[in-house]
This record gives structure tokens, C-alpha cells and sequence, in this order.
């Protein structure tokens, strides 16, 4: 604990240090959340952690259903063996490289939820993507994201901001039309060079330039209001490196690096309220045993030594994880030894105490053009997510009413 | 009204003609602002969409790049290659329009992973660059890079890869929305066969599925270029490829009625881009005040505008590795729907290099060295400055850049670069 709070007045010393408290008042709350914390008050806020498994997850491969001969059928050469896979229950196995995984779920902390999809799957990687990102299937160019569209409803009121790591735009899941999420890749990609006369972004006059009036959601107005946040976001994330210290040994992985990453910034208590990181790779049409094994294995480690790293601050009551993907594979294997594109697929949510198989599996003989059709609305993990852990109002991110999960 | 209307003569100002260069160009000197203003705004658009002469000294420096990056199968020297090109050569527009093309039909090194290859599409880009887009699809699905890029090697008759028919339509031609998953499966059937040997096009008939298919609601026995025709003759195509020139030229969130005219005129001209971009870029819907703060500068825009206009001694290889961090590394995009741009440009971290490269550039340390010619070549400042790198912008900041100029304290190269310091680092100077 007095880590923790150690790190956080630090951290604010240095932002007195740099002066911006007198910002105006599009700085985003991302930045002004802490301000208000200076005096002690509701500190430990639930933190959501998203991870992205891009290209298409196989879920099929991933939570095994070792009963099924449907899917033993379909796939001769895939299809992991009832000896091989780490043991759910009498029907359900987890690939064996998720032996990270499978050890929260004999904590009970590992929840699985079946099927999730949404009506009229779209194979598209971008498309499903972009379905998944901003949670409205029916709007083909989307300007904003489920998690964007949740923070512009809740400006004003509490601070709740959210930070991609790792990645190199930010996903559309994080942008809203007001709020300005900062991406951050490395600390050291934040290191502004501040020329020996002094930096111009330090003046009153650059100060004025910025906080001129300018056309309401054009290009300029977007451009000022992320000048001034990515200038407070720097200031801020410059001194994070120097107050966190852990004991895990995290993999070499790029994922493991991200997570430690957001340990970091969980750590130092940066009122961020969810963190976005994503592991690339899962579109798996050709030679898809190592490559996928391969992938399960970064995720599990990773995401191991996140929840370690997480008990060692006594972080873990706080933090939420949740896996998904644009799409799960098709149930036949296809000639490369690989899998095609498919629909509805299973997802991960790690939490501090409840575990289990929730939803319902999808049948492998009753196919949605050779795919497994959806029994869960992803809309409804979403809700989840924000009604039961975050403790925010769902319908204006979801555009309309999705029931919660009993996972959370 | 289903036309673009012209831009009246008398509206063809300093500053009309300057963000005319700024969105056809990389950035804009003062001096070519005089020239445009003299030609007029329909004679400067023609050259600009005129293969100009190139002078010796640029074919001889741009071969030997070429030739260096050959030899080493360097991509980093091709990248070099390029950005010589964009700073240097006297077709500016040209490059911008290769730029925009490989773009839309994005693929990356990192899977074709053969530099000739790469530079042969970029060529075809250039050839095309205005030109005719019937030619450009047609020779861009018989392009080495594009068929490594999209595996037209493991489409076979057996087994279909529908990875190239799918993007044909999604991402080359139509967009989403305009054809069904049947239409992609049966138009991957026609394309099988289309293969690669030796670095070449081969039609593989061995693997070529030669029987009926039904694309779009017709039925016959397509081939690969009968289906690139029917995306062609689709009625989403003009309207899609006018929604890539207005992102590329007037917004960043162009309005359906400009995108209806655009279509319009691209429908008229028979997808024959050159005299659809001149009507456009002459049109006073061009030139309309929605659109002048429209459209924010990519990383080529501001890193090749800024050292086009104001440096010397361009270190290339460093400027393509800051491309890269900046989120534009060429020859490689992210994925096959190319980049998003527009605000997605824009994170923190990339304000953050946005800034220090102005420092760099400022300081002379790593990227080049300001020219001397900006403070000395007795234009009055730091209006010229306003004009060229700004366009429109409001009175305080106008003010501000006054004041940083006006500061007396220093020697006018010191002034300078203060003032170049402060008017580069503003929100006003990232948008095109």
C-alpha cells in the first residue's frame, strides 16, 4: 500500500512540477480524475483490461469440446486429442498451451462464455472487427466505439478514461466523438525533446493558440483538444517508469510486455479505467497447429503474469480481463491444414472470484454456413462489463437494452 | 445542380492558391504561389496534371537510389528511393496520386518481401497515377507483388483462396456492402489459376476453374478479367473511388452530396481520374470555407511538405525511419485496407514525434537543416510564413506568431527559428 500511494503523490508532484493544473476545460478527465484524487478519496477504482485477439481466434481449438464427434469428424488433422487437453470438466478442455489459464480456473477465477457472436455474421475481417469495436452491427461506416461512447456519456461526472498500449492506432473501440484516449506504445515514445531555449508548447501564447475558439467537431477543434491532451498524457506517463518495481519475471512476449505495461500504469494509479492491448496473429488458414499453439501459449503467459504481478500490489480485486475476437473459425479444417473465417466462438473473462462455463455451447451439427451459430449477443458481455464491473449505464454505449451475464 | 461548378476567376487568391498547392503538392514555397497566381487557377491545375520535364541532375540521382536499393534488396533504400522522389521531382501531384494508389491498393513488403517486386507496383501506381482506372485494376490483378500479397499462388481449382476476390471488391472497387459472400466465392473461382512464376503473371489452366459462375446476379463462364469488368461496370464503383479522391484531396469527412457529384463525374469520364481531379480541384466547391481546416496532414504530407519547402541537407533514410514511428512506414501499411488516416493519425504518441520533429529540423540534428533562403530572401515575415504554412488561421494565433516574430532580442536567424519553431508546433500546421 505505501507503494502505491508513494508512487501517486510523486507522480503528482511532478505534474504540479509541470504547471498544467490551470489547463482549461477540454482537458480530458483522464488527466483531472487524478487532481481530484490529491486529497485521498476514492482511490481503487474497478479497472477493465481488453484483449484483443486479432485475425480470428479459434475457438473451437481453444475450448475443446472432447465429447463432440462432430468436431473430431471435421477435423482430422486438427482437432486436439481428449488426452491432450487440459481438463474443464467431462465435456470441456482447454488447449494445452493455456496452462496459465487453466490455473485460474482451478482458482475459480477463469469464466468461459460460450458462443458469442451476433446475428448475420460478417467474415470480413474489418467488418466483424469494426462490429466488435463499436457494438452496432448495422452502421457500415462507424466513426466511434462502444468504450468511446461510454466515456463521452460519462464526461462531466467521474472519471473514466481509457489507454491502448502496444498498438499502432488507436482501435475504433476506444474513440468517441468528445473524449481523446491516449495510445501509448512504450514510455520511452513519450519523451518530449525540449529545445534549450524552452519548448514553445510551454508558452502563454501557445497556451491562447490552443484554447481558441474553433468550429465545433471539425478537424482544428480535434487537433487543439488532443494537443493539449497528449501534452498533459506525456507530462503525466514521463515519470511512471521510475516508481514501479515487481518481482515477476514476465515472458520475453510482446504481449507480456504490454501487460506489464498496464501493470505499470495500474500500479501508479493513473485513473484510467480501462486499458486496450491486443495480440496479433490468429487468422490461421495454413499450417495452423504450431502458429496457434504458439499464440495460446503468449496469451497464457502473459496473462499470468499480469494477475501475478497484479497479487503481488494487491491489485487483483480491482482488475478484470477479458479475450475477444472478431470472429472464430470455421468447423471444418480447410486443405492447408489451416481454418477459414467463421462466426461465434467462446471468450475469456478473468475475474477476482468467480469462474465456470456460462452461456450456451453451439451446436456442431446445426451450422450457420458451416459455422457454429451464436447463442450469446456479444452486446450482452459488454453490458456485462460495464453494468457489473465498471457500475455504469450500458444502453448509450449498446444503443439500446442488453441483459448482463451472471460471469461478472 | 449534378455538376461541379468552377471557381469564379476573381476568387483565386494568395491564399486560394496556396491551399491549392498545399492539397496537390507537399506543402507550398512562395515562389510557386506567384507562379500559380500568374498562370491562372485552370492553367496551373493543367500543368500540375502534365508529366513535366524532369532535369538531369534528378534522373541521375533518382537511378542511382533505384539502383542502390536493387543491388542491397534493400527496402529501407527504397523508401529512400521514393521520398527522393517526393521531394525532388518536378511532379509533385504525380507522386502524391502513386502515394494515394498504393494506398488503396496497400501491400506490404513484410509478406512480398521482394524490393523489384515492390518497386515494379510502384511504377504501375506512377504509370496510372491519372490515368484510366479500368487500366490500373486490370494491371494491378496481374501484378507479381499484388498476387504474392494476396496468394493468388494457393488459389487453385480445387481448393479456392477467396483472399483476392474478396479485396477486389471490398477494398479495390467497391466497397462493402455491394456484393454477397456468393459473389466472392464464385468471382475467387474465376481468378484461379491466376498464379506467379518465375516473378511473372502465368496463367496456370491446370488450375484454372473454367466452368459457369454467377457474379452479381449474371451467369457465364467468367474469367479473371470479366470479373475485374463487372466490378468495373458495378454502379458502386464511381461512387467509391470518388469517396478515396475526396478523402486524399478535400476531407477528411467528405458530405454525401459532394460524394454524389464526384461519382457523378466519374461516371461521366468513364473512371478516367485526370479531368475528374481537374474539375474537382477547380470547382468552388473546392475552394467552399468547409473544407479549407478539412483534412489532416498525413506523415508524408508533413514531414516530405515541411523539408520539400524549408530544408536542406535531407538525411532520407532517417526521414522514411520517422515515417514509420509517425504510423506511414511506405512500402509497408498496416494491412490491405491500407491506412485509416484522417484523426487516426493523430495519438499521443505521435503528437509527441510531431513536435520533435520540428525540434530536430529546427535544431539541424538528424533530419537536415533549415534553409538559410527562409529568413534571407527578403519576403516580408512572418506574413509569407502565415500564407505558406498556415493558410487560414485565427487572429490570436496570427498574433502569436506575430509576436514570436517581432520579439526583438535576437538576430534574424534567431528570430527565425523561434518563429518556425512556434507556428510549426501549433494544431493550425497539422492540417493540410
Amino acid at each position: 500500500m505505501f507503494r502505491i500511494r508513494s508512487a501517486r503523490r510523486e507522480f503528482l508532484q511532478v505534474v504540479g512540477a509541470a504547471g498544467l493544473v490551470s489547463l482549461g476545460g477540454s482537458v480530458p478527465r483522464f488527466w483531472s480524475q487524478a487532481l481530484a484524487q490529491q486529497d485521498g478519496t476514492s482511490a481503487g477504482e474497478r479497472v477493465l483490461v481488453l484483449i484483443q485477439l486479432a485475425g480470428g481466434n479459434d475457438g473451437l481449438n481453444t475450448v475443446v469440446p472432447i465429447t463432440d464427434d462432430a468436431y473430431y469428424r471435421a477435423r482430422p488433422a486438427l482437432a486436439i486429442g481428449k488426452q491432450a487437453v487440459l481438463k474443464l470438466n467431462d465435456r470441456w478442455g482447454l488447449h494445452p498451451s493455456l496452462e496459465g489459464l487453466h490455473q485460474l480456473w482451478e482458482q475459480g477465477r477463469l469464466g468461459i462464455v460460450q458462443g458469442v457472436g451476433y446475428p448475420r455474421p460478417d467474415r470480413s475481417h474489418f467488418r466483424s472487427m469494426d462490429i466488435w469495436h463499436t457494438a452496432n452491427p448495422d452502421v457500415v461506416q462507424p466513426q466511434t466505439g462502444w468504450i468511446g461512447r461510454t466515456l463521452d456519456a460519462a464526461q462531466g461526472t467521474e472519471g473514466r478514461e481509457a489507454v491502448a498500449v502496444g498498438l499502432d492506432r488507436l482501435p475504433l473501440a476506444l474513440v468517441g466523438h468528445r473524449v481523446v484516449c491516449p495510445l501509448v506504445k512504450s514510455l520511452e515514445a513519450f519523451r518530449l525533446n525540449e529545445p534549450a531555449g524552452g519548448s514553445p508548447l510551454r508558452t502563454a501564447d501557445w497556451q491562447r493558440a490552443v484554447q481558441a475558439p474553433a468550429p465545433p467537431r471539425g478537424e482544428l477543434e480535434f487537433l487543439r483538444r488532443s494537443a493539449q491532451a497528449s501534452l498533459a498524457s506525456a507530462d503525466r506517463l514521463k515519470s511512471l517508469g521510475e516508481t514501479y518495481r515487481t518481482r515477476v519475471e514476465y515472458p520475453s512476449t510482446g504481449l507480456a510486455q504490454r501487460l506489464k505495461l498496464v501493470a505499470q500504469m495500474i500500479v501508479a494509479e493513473l485513473p484510467a479505467r480501462v486499458y486496450f492491448v491486443s495480440l496479433d496473429g490468429f487468422d490461421t488458414h495454413a499450417q495452423q497447429l504450431p502458429g496457434h499453439a504458439a499464440l495460446l501459449a503468449e496469451l497464457a503467459g502473459a496473462v499470468a503474469s499480469f494477475v501475478a504481478d497484479l497479487e503481488e500490489h494487491r491489485l487483483t480485486g480491482r482488475v478484470l480481463i477479458a479475450t475477444f475476437s472478431e470472429f472464430g473459425r470455421r468447423l471444418a479444417e480447410n486443405g492447408s491444414l489451416g481454418t477459414d473465417h467463421g462466426a461465434a466462438a467462446p471468450l475469456f473473462v478473468v475475474t477476482p472470484h468467480r469462474g465456470g462455463l456460462f452461456g450456451e455451447a453451439p451446436s456442431l451439427t446445426d451450422l450457420d454456413d458451416g459455422d457454429p451459430k451464436f447463442t450469446t449477443d456479444f452486446r450482452r458481455v459488454y453490458a456485462t462489463l460495464l453494468e457489473n464491473w465498471l457500475n455504469v449505464d450500458s444502453s448509450a454505449a449498446l444503443g439500446g437494452r442488453f441483459e448482463p451475464l451472471d460471469c461478472v | 445542380m449534378n455538376e461541379l461548378s468552377p471557381l469564379p476567376q476573381a476568387a483565386f487568391d494568395r491564399e486560394a492558391a496556396a491551399y491549392l498547392l498545399r492539397r496537390l503538392q507537399f506543402g507550398v514555397r512562395p515562389d510557386e504561389i506567384d507562379r500559380a497566381l500568374a498562370e491562372g487557377l485552370p492553367a496551373t491545375t493543367d500543368r500540375l496534371l502534365s508529366v513535366q520535364p524532369e532535369t538531369d541532375a534528378f534522373v541521375r540521382a533518382e537511378a542511382a537510389l533505384r539502383q542502390t536499393a536493387h543491388a542491397a534488396s534493400s527496402i529501407a533504400g527504397l523508401k529512400a528511393w521514393w521520398l527522393y522522389r517526393m521531394l525532388h521531382s518536378a511532379n509533385p501531384l504525380r507522386e502524391k496520386l502513386t502515394l494515394m494508389w498504393h494506398n488503396h491498393f496497400a501491400t506490404s513488403h513484410a509478406k512480398v518481401n521482394n524490393v523489384s517486386q515492390m518497386a515494379v507496383q510502384n511504377d504501375l501506381f506512377r504509370e496510372h497515377a491519372w490515368g484510366d482506372f479500368h487500366h490500373l485494376l486490370h494491371g494491378v490483378a496481374r501484378d507479381p507483388a499484388m498476387l504474392v500479397w494476396l496468394d493468388g499462388n494457393a488459389n487453385r481449382r480445387r481448393h479456392p483462396n477467396e483472399n483476392f476476390a474478396r479485396e477486389v471488391m471490398e477494398l479495390f472497387a467497391l466497397g462493402l456492402g455491394n456484393y454477397t459472400e456468393r459473389d466472392i466465392q464464385e468471382a475467387a473461382r474465376a481468378f484461379t489459376g491466376w498464379q506467379l512464376r518465375d516473378g511473372a503473371f502465368w496463367f496456370n489452366a491446370s488450375q484454372h476453374d473454367a466452368a459457369p459462375k454467377t457474379i452479381f446476379g449474371r451467369t457465364g463462364r467468367f474469367e479473371g478479367n470479366h470479373v475485374i469488368d463487372l466490378c468495373l461496370e458495378h454502379p458502386a464503383c464511381p461512387r467509391f473511388l470518388a469517396f478515396k479522391l475526396l478523402r486524399q484531396f478535400v476531407s477528411d469527412q467528405p458530405s454525401t452530396p459532394l460524394i454524389d457529384l464526384v461519382a457523378a463525374s466519374l461516371a461521366r469520364h468513364k473512371l478516367h481520374i485526370r479531368p475528374v481531379l481537374f474539375e474537382l480541384v477547380t470547382s468552388a466547391a473546392f475552394f467552399a470555407d468547409e473544407h479549407r481546416q478539412a483534412l489532416i496532414k498525413s506523415p508524408v504530407d508533413l514531414v516530405v511538405g515541411t523539408l520539400r519547402t524549408s530544408a536542406t541537407r535531407v538525411v532520407l533514410p532517417a526521414a522514411a525511419e520517422l515515417l514509420a514511428r509517425l504510423g506511414q512506414d511506405l512500402f509497408e501499411p498496416p494491412t490491405v485496407k491500407g491506412w485509416d488516416g484522417g484523426r487516426q493519425w493523430i495519438q499521443t504518441s505521435t503528437w509527441i514525434l510531431r513536435w520533435n520533429f520540428v525540434t530536430e529540423l529546427v535544431d539541424g540534428t538528424g533530419l537536415g537543416a533549415l534553409r538559410e533562403e527562409l529568413w534571407t530572401d527578403g519576403r516580408p515575415q512572418p506574413d509569407t510564413w502565415l500564407l505558406t504554412y498556415l493558410g487560414r488561421a485565427a487572429p490570436e494565433v496570427r498574433a502569436a506568431v506575430a509576436a514570436h516574430w517581432h520579439a526583438a532580442d535576437e538576430l534574424p536567424a534567431g528570430r527565425a527559428r523561434r518563429t518556425l519553431r512556434f507556428l510549426w508546433s501549433l494544431p493550425e500546421y497539422q492540417l493540410a
